[in-house]
């Protein structure tokens, strides 16, 4: 149970350094690069320990993280690629 | 020693089905958000500045928190089969339930504050998508608060035992798609610019 804890811990101080790099207007190419990672640390925490899906078969695993990659790598590709 | 990988997702595999279908209707609405973006940045940066952080923050919080008590509950009842056990997860939907309704306070808030500013759906794309995609989860909040609740009742009656708990496991999963999917749409609409 502590790891629960630990767990929710970790998800409220990545929430914490979103909220700062927005709230003082600090936003540049590197910090959304460095947003968009730690979303998917944040996605991937909530799917192995919250949905609890770390102990189950790959493939049904997969399946969540597989959206957050193409979600992220989509958004990532909006935003980085030269507007022509 | 390795542990043995279970077969399927706790809970019941329809809510997966469900939880999959929702998982990808908001992955096209949040593309299809930063790909409008590349046409209209300036509009889309500027009216990003009439949001409040602070709003969002808040919200991501009370859902990290509420999720979280559903984590305790289920982790309760799993482990530990008492009247008192029960009792304390009970106690744990319950607050989870309150914290979703503090997050669905802020919202209407914020929305009450926005449509006072004269801005709604129609002020331009990155409003359209603001409401939609806030207002279509919002809607999600509420459901799940509506499952939780009968979670709560039925945790308190006892029907949930450590090994029969599927349904307080498809609530929950439920639930955690909900905060999920907040997850990434708090630092795309309130703080990527």
């Amino acid at each position: 149970m502590k790891k629960t804890t630990l767990i929710w811990s970790l998800l409220i101080t990545l929430t914490f350094f979103a909220f700062i790099l927005g709230y003082f207007k600090v936003i540049n190419n590197f910090f959304v690069f460095l947003l968009l990672i730690t979303t998917f640390l944040k996605s991937q925490l909530i799917i192995d320990y919250f949905m609890n899906l770390r102990e189950i078969q790959l493939k049904y695993r997969i399946l969540p993280t597989l959206w957050i990659v193409v979600v992220l790598v989509l958004i990532a590709i909006a935003y980085y690629l030269p507007i022509i | 020693m390795n542990k043995i990988k279970q077969l399927y997702p706790p809970g019941d595999f329809g809510v997966w089905i469900i939880i999959y279908i929702e998982l990808i209707t908001f992955g096209l609405f949040f593309v299809g958000f930063a790909f409008s973006r590349r046409k209209e940045i300036e509009i889309f940066n500027n009216s990003q500045l009439l949001l409040d952080q602070r709003f969002g923050f808040v919200n991501t919080i009370l859902l990290l928190t509420s999720s979280y008590f559903i984590v305790k509950a289920t982790q309760i009842i799993k482990r530990i089969n008492t009247k008192e056990s029960c009792h304390l997860a009970a106690n744990y939907i319950v607050s989870a339930i309150g914290f979703g309704g503090i997050f669905l306070i802020i919202k209407i808030i914020e929305f009450a504050g926005k449509y006072q500013q004269g801005i709604n759906l129609s002020t331009n794309t990155f409003f359209m998508f603001y409401f939609v995609l806030t207002m279509f989860h919002f809607m999600h909040v509420v459901l799940g608060m509506i499952i939780l609740f009968n979670l709560y009742v039925n945790t308190k009656n006892g029907l949930y035992t450590g090994e029969q708990h599927r349904g307080l496991e498809s609530g929950a999963s439920y639930w955690h798609m909900v905060d999920l999917l907040w997850i990434v749409l708090f630092p795309l609409i309130y703080i990527i610019r």
